[in-house]
């Protein structure tokens, strides 16, 4: 049974709530906080940026929302599930369905072709064969790639294979793609390609939260959080995000 | 159903695994063949020797009792049978009244002595005395010619029945029935050559170096005291019957011998099994050893697999830290390398079965020893290939299990 969150009334509809979220790490005999005490929540169809020059423990709230990590004190929520106290089994579950990751670096199975690499959460998740499939296809043709189902990752360009990755964060229908400078290791051109697609997705009601340190990127999100010294500096909606040329890279997608 | 998916997946991974570093897999396999090849070649050795032993042995009969002095296998004081009063001919006749109608009951004795035929010597060729029941208690049959009958028991005749060995070494190519022959100072007619026993591997009784005489004749001709040492053999209606006779044998021998409720029989039965026993326990000992020494060749092929399995975890950290954020759990990965070491300690064991069939066939075709594979021994070292697979495989999918799903993902 889902424990119910402790949530303010004002954030009865939040689909992930962290409250005094604490995370230290022990390096030898000395103590580092990365996180000292954060309290965020986030809604349904937000699209947020977690910003925040390196050290600012970022990655570390990233880790926590993706349920790669678990905070050393304080409360997280996600999706009504409290992740503080689930065991690592659990996590795996929690990670494989209500969480879909986009990283900086791709991260697909090189030997897997493209079709396998975005069934594989659905592998975990014990969908059947048939209908792992049927879906893996489905999301596939969202990013334009229904035409590479066979193609390994080392034959296709970065762009594609970010697609991909995209296709496979999304396949499982999660409450949030989490993506983690997901234009890192792109040209600025099939960068603003990727944008476009998570600008898409968002318009079609997905939760999407970017942890990035460029301005232009974190610039597509409606609201920007910005990370300092493990503390929220400051957490603003953005006014006139940016939706530049939409119909121009939409054909350049498909 | 969750299971299910996660072995075909697993299974997937460690084809593709094993198929994308062919050379290194191979290497990795060499040593469990070796070690598979080494155990089973044991075994089949092993088994060889069983057979050929049982097959010697059979001249015994699964289902014949032998009353003697001593037993065949001596255990505890050798003095304490040396004493006992050697069984007699009148003893084995009072058995053979005793069960009349019950159960074939057979006298036999036996001496050395040489042969000669012409030209032709033999030296200390087994003379054994019996009765024409002896091929119904043993199931050896006359080649050609035939047995001791009723009559040249009853009139003391001097015909000898000669085994294989005998024959080809006296006559060669030449037909030896109705040849008359010297067994030491007396002469005997040949009626008839025992068909091949073998099975005298190992320093065993030679059971074609024999010559068959019927026993009253081989009394008066060799015996010398009239109570020479005789064994008795009693055969049993049927294997299931061997238990309940051996005790009514040895209730009638102690009426026989006049053995008060007190004393101890100073007699011995003697069976196949007892024998079989014997050599179980010491051959056994010789294939533990074997095994032992093999056994150290497959631990350490399974060294150099343990081995690959830590290289081939550490390799694909990467792709663990990926497979674990899109949420596979940790038994999704443990399976996955499991399988991996199994499914190349499996190749080891079915080629290294294959090589160790060869191998035996080339034994048994070099006619040094006896070999034999089986389908058991087949089975078993391939699962034993395989339980070394997964014991190899089980510390490195372990720490491939329980890595950290952050460091792996940023491991380069």
């Amino acid at each position: 049974m889902p424990v119910a969150p402790k949530v303010l009334p004002e954030l009865e509809s939040a689909v992930l709530v962290l409250r005094d979220v604490v995370k230290t790490y022990v390096m030898g005999s000395e103590e580092v906080h990365a996180l000292s005490g954060v309290s965020v929540s986030i809604g349904k169809n937000e699209y947020v940026a977690i910003m925040g020059p390196s050290g600012s423990g970022k990655s570390t709230l990233m880790n926590i929302i993706g349920c790669l990590d678990v905070p050393t004190s304080g409360s997280y929520s996600l999706g009504g599930e409290m992740v503080a106290d689930k065991s690592e089994t659990e996590l795996a579950d929690i990670r494989n369905r209500l969480i879909g990751f986009v990283f900086q670096t791709f991260n697909l199975i090189p030997r897997a072709d493209v079709l396998h690499n975005v069934e594989l959460p659905l592998i975990y998740g014990g969908v059947n064969k048939a209908k792992r499939i049927a879906l893996a296809k489905e999301a596939l043709d969202r990013v334009g790639l229904s035409d590479r189902l066979t193609h390994k990752p080392n034959e296709l360009s970065g762009g594609q294979r970010q697609r991909v990755a995209i296709a496979r964060a999304l396949v499982f229908d999660p409450s949030i793609i989490l993506a983690d400078e997901p234009t890192g290791n792109l040209d600025s051109r099939t960068g603003e390609e990727i944008m476009q697609m998570l600008d898409d997705l968002h318009a079609n009601g997905q939760t999407i939260i970017l942890v990035t340190h460029e301005d232009n990127i974190a610039a597509h999100a409606s609201r920007a959080i910005v990370l300092r010294d493990g503390r929220i500096e400051s957490d603003a909606q953005v006014e006139n995000p940016v939706r530049a040329a939409r119909a121009e890279h939409t054909v350049l997608a498909h | 159903m969750r299971f299910w998916l996660d072995f075909q997946e697993s299974l997937r991974i460690a084809m593709a695994a094993i198929f994308a570093s062919k050379a290194r897999g191979a290497l990795t396999t060499l040593g469990i063949i070796i070690g598979i090849v080494a155990v089973t070649t044991t075994m089949t050795a092993f088994n060889g020797m069983q057979s050929a032993f049982r097959e010697g042995a059979a001249a015994v009969g699964a289902d014949v009792i032998y009353v003697s002095r001593m037993p065949w296998i001596i255990m505890g004081d050798w003095f304490t049978y040396r004493n006992r009063p050697n069984l007699s001919m009148d003893e084995a006749e009072a058995l053979r009244d005793a069960f009349t109608g019950r159960a074939i009951v057979n006298p036999t004795m036996d001496t050395r002595q040489d042969l000669k035929y012409r030209s032709e010597v033999m030296e200390g060729v087994t003379i054994i005395g019996t009765t024409e029941m002896l091929p119904i208690v043993t199931n050896r049959l006359p080649e050609t010619g035939r047995f001791i009958m009723n009559f040249d028991v009853s009139y003391k005749k001097n015909v000898a029945i000669i085994g294989k060995t005998v024959a080809d070494g006296m006559f060669g190519s030449t037909s030896p029935l109705n040849k008359e022959i010297n067994i030491g100072r007396q002469r005997f007619r040949i009626a008839g050559v025992m068909e091949k026993q073998g099975g005298n591997t190992f320093g065993g009784p030679d059971f074609d170096r024999q010559i068959f005489v019927p026993i009253s004749t081989f009394l008066k001709s060799f015996g010398g005291r009239r109570f020479g040492d005789v064994d008795i053999a009693v055969k049993a209606s049927s294997i299931d019957a061997l238990d309940d006779l051996e005790y009514e044998v040895i209730g009638e021998m102690r009426k026989i011998r006049k053995l008060r409720p007190a004393e101890e029989d100073d007699f011995s039965i003697n069976k196949l099994d007892s024998l079989m026993g014997a050599f179980n326990s010491v051959v056994g000992v010789v294939l533990l050893i074997g095994l032992l020494v093999t056994g150290i060749a497959l631990f350490v092929g399974g060294i150099g697999v343990m081995n690959i399995m830590f290289v081939s975890v550490t390799e694909r950290t990467r792709e663990i830290g990926i497979r674990k954020a899109i949420g596979a759990r940790r038994h999704s990965i443990l399976l996955q390398f499991l399988l991996e070491s199994a499914i190349i300690c499996l190749f080891g064991g079915l080629i290294g079965v294959a090589v160790a069939a060869g191998i035996t066939a080339a034994i048994n075709a070099s006619g040094l020893m006896p070999a034999s594979i089986s389908a058991g021994i087949l089975v078993s070292a391939v699962v034993i290939a395989m339980l070394v697979g997964v014991l190899a495989g089980l510390v490195p999918a372990w720490k491939g299990a329980r890595m950290d799903p952050i460091d792996a993902l940023r491991y380069e």
